[in-house]
């Protein structure tokens, strides 16, 4: 009783911990992409996700966690692709070709996991976990895992700011001065690609795009400056994460990504209000004041 | 490093936006430091020229020398000033940021500004003026503030040669004579100042050199010598909006000798 009882929580500290990282590294590697005004990319990347879990089942008939998060990883950068080669030959427009790119991978990401069943393959059941995020079946060593390639994702990031910085607020000057602009969106695209496949098993591919984006939005309230940003964006991260992953675990049958998104959301909500300068209450108490300086202004006069 | 062939050298080049030729046939050689105007009307192709010089946009035909040599192997020489509205400026980003990265070029990867970089970007600021809001978010400064910030980053890139686009588009009256006085001061130094410009008065009242530009150089060389009713007849024709500028710049080009 005491051995499953400490086994038990062994794993889900392990768990919370990789699941923390992870939300740490959505947060710092989606500021780097809102930043560049890239958001959509991590939500064309999730949706292709579900394709690549898929297929990955289907070409080897396994399903631990480490086989299916490759195959998401390789559709997340094939529907990347498609995006670059929408845009480059057919001159669809960003927001159409991203669209198109949700819609149809999402479509047959949804097809595929839903039909596998009924092409009999009875063993493939649990992969339409994928679609909303299911913490409780994580391993600990499925979060170790989890937990390195956040930690390789931030350690990029830390390495490469000060250049994915320059591009993201003056492509043209970067360019000039002799940046590999391309290389460096590519990198930074790759890093969303990669922690929107490592934040599949909590958050889900439908909401793991939030994950990259809400965070660093949410954050920009509060600091003019990038570091500070993207630091603040990994904590926000982390804290949706924890806090969705504990809430889902209060009842069985929760699934993990909405609440992670509603955690998100709080503190989006906090920041967009109570935020100092570009909060919602101070940019009133701002301009009302201005509006009061102006009157008294007025009075002085002759 | 002494200069092995003219400053800047554009030949024969051509630059087209899909299928549609935008600026065609350019032939320009600037061979000693000086204030250089290229003017035109709105739509002649002149930031996309100066953008091709810079390799930003592909070239259809033709090539762009610098000292002799591509672009890529003297590109630490030359400084850039891109367009104000090009950029989000309520990027999360303050002054000395900005400034800081005109240092970037000569860092290279990986390596961040030390204190070096930081007295350099201050002796920038100085210059342009702006050493009190180091410290400020750039979207709280106004439009001739913001355009001085990236003179700034311009300067410390330390270049040969400094190429803007448009510097004083909105910019009031007091931020332009403070550019104009610095990018004097960058000739006085020994530098070239390429400017795209569009106001013909302060154009003749500053600018050594002047190529007039409509899609293809209508004329160049000294700006007494250019901008004359003639050629500005021939680079404006069709832009009946320009006439009374026009006519005053001729005005002023009549008062100075």
């Amino acid at each position: 009783m005491t051995a499953a009882a400490g086994l038990v929580s062994y794993n889900t500290v392990v768990v919370a911990l990789g699941v923390a990282a992870v939300g740490f590294a959505a947060g710092v590697v989606g500021s780097l992409c809102v930043l560049r005004k890239r958001a959509l990319a991590g939500d064309a990347a999730a949706h292709a996700t579900l394709v690549g879990v898929a297929c990955a089942f289907l070409a080897t008939g396994r399903r631990d966690l480490v086989t299916l998060l490759v195959g998401a990883f390789v559709a997340a950068c094939v529907g990347l692709g498609m995006l670059v080669l929408l845009r480059r030959f057919t001159r669809t427009r960003d927001d159409a070709a991203t669209a198109l790119v949700i819609g149809v991978s999402f479509g047959l990401g949804i097809t595929l996991v839903s039909g596998l069943p009924a092409w009999g393959y009875a063993n493939s059941a649990g992969l339409e976990q994928f679609l909303l995020g299911h913490t409780a079946a994580l391993t600990a060593r499925d979060a170790w895992l989890l937990a390195a390639v956040a930690t390789v994702a931030v350690a990029v990031v830390a390495a490469i700011l000060k250049e994915a910085t320059l591009v993201a607020f003056d492509s043209a000057f970067a360019a000039a001065t002799g940046w590999p602009v391309s290389g460096i969106d590519y990198a930074v695209v790759g890093l969303v690609a990669l922690m929107v496949v490592a934040g599949l098993p909590a958050v889900g591919a439908v909401l793991v795009t939030a994950l990259v984006v809400i965070p660093p939005v949410a954050a920009r309230f509060w600091t003019d400056r990038v570091g500070t940003m993207v630091v603040l964006s990994g904590l926000i991260g982390l804290v949706a994460a924890v806090a969705g992953v504990a809430a889902s675990a209060t009842r069985p049958g929760l699934a993990t990504g909405p609440l992670v998104v509603i955690a998100a959301a709080v503190v989006f909500a906090v920041s967009f209000f109570c935020a100092p300068h570009r909060g919602w209450i101070a940019r009133r108490a701002e301009a009302s004041q201005g509006m009061a300086s102006q009157w008294s202004d007025g009075e002085v006069g002759p | 490093m002494t200069p092995t062939g003219p400053l800047v050298e554009l030949h024969d080049v051509t630059v087209a936006y899909g299928r549609r030729p935008v600026v065609w046939n350019v032939d320009l050689v600037i061979d000693e430091p000086c204030l250089f105007g290229i003017i035109g009307p709105n739509g002649a192709g002149k930031s996309t020229l100066l953008k091709a010089a810079l390799g930003l946009v592909p070239l259809v035909g033709g090539e762009v020398r610098f000292f002799g040599e591509p672009l890529g192997r003297v590109r630490s020489r030359v400084g850039y000033v891109p367009q104000r509205e090009t950029v989000d400026w309520d990027f999360p980003v303050n002054v000395m940021d900005v400034v800081l990265m005109g240092t970037y070029g000569r860092l290279g990867w990986f390596r961040r500004p030390g204190d070096r970089e930081r007295r350099l970007a201050r002796e920038c600021l100085d210059r342009v003026g702006l050493a009190d809001v180091a410290g400020r978010q750039i979207g709280r400064l106004s439009g001739g503030q913001q355009q001085r910030v990236f003179l700034a980053r311009a300067l410390a890139q330390q270049a040969d040669i400094y190429f803007l686009d448009e510097p004083m588009a909105g910019v009031d009256v007091r931020s332009q004579e403070r550019i104009f006085h610095v990018l004097d001061d960058l000739k006085a130094a020994g530098s070239l100042v390429v400017v795209v410009h569009h106001d013909l008065r302060t154009a003749a009242e500053w600018f050594d050199r002047v190529a007039l530009v409509d899609r293809r150089v209508v004329a160049a060389g000294r700006t007494g010598e250019t901008l004359t009713p003639e050629n500005l007849q021939r680079t404006y024709a069709g832009h009946v909006d320009v006439l009374d500028d026009l006519a005053q710049a001729i005005a002023a080009r009549g008062r100075t000798p």
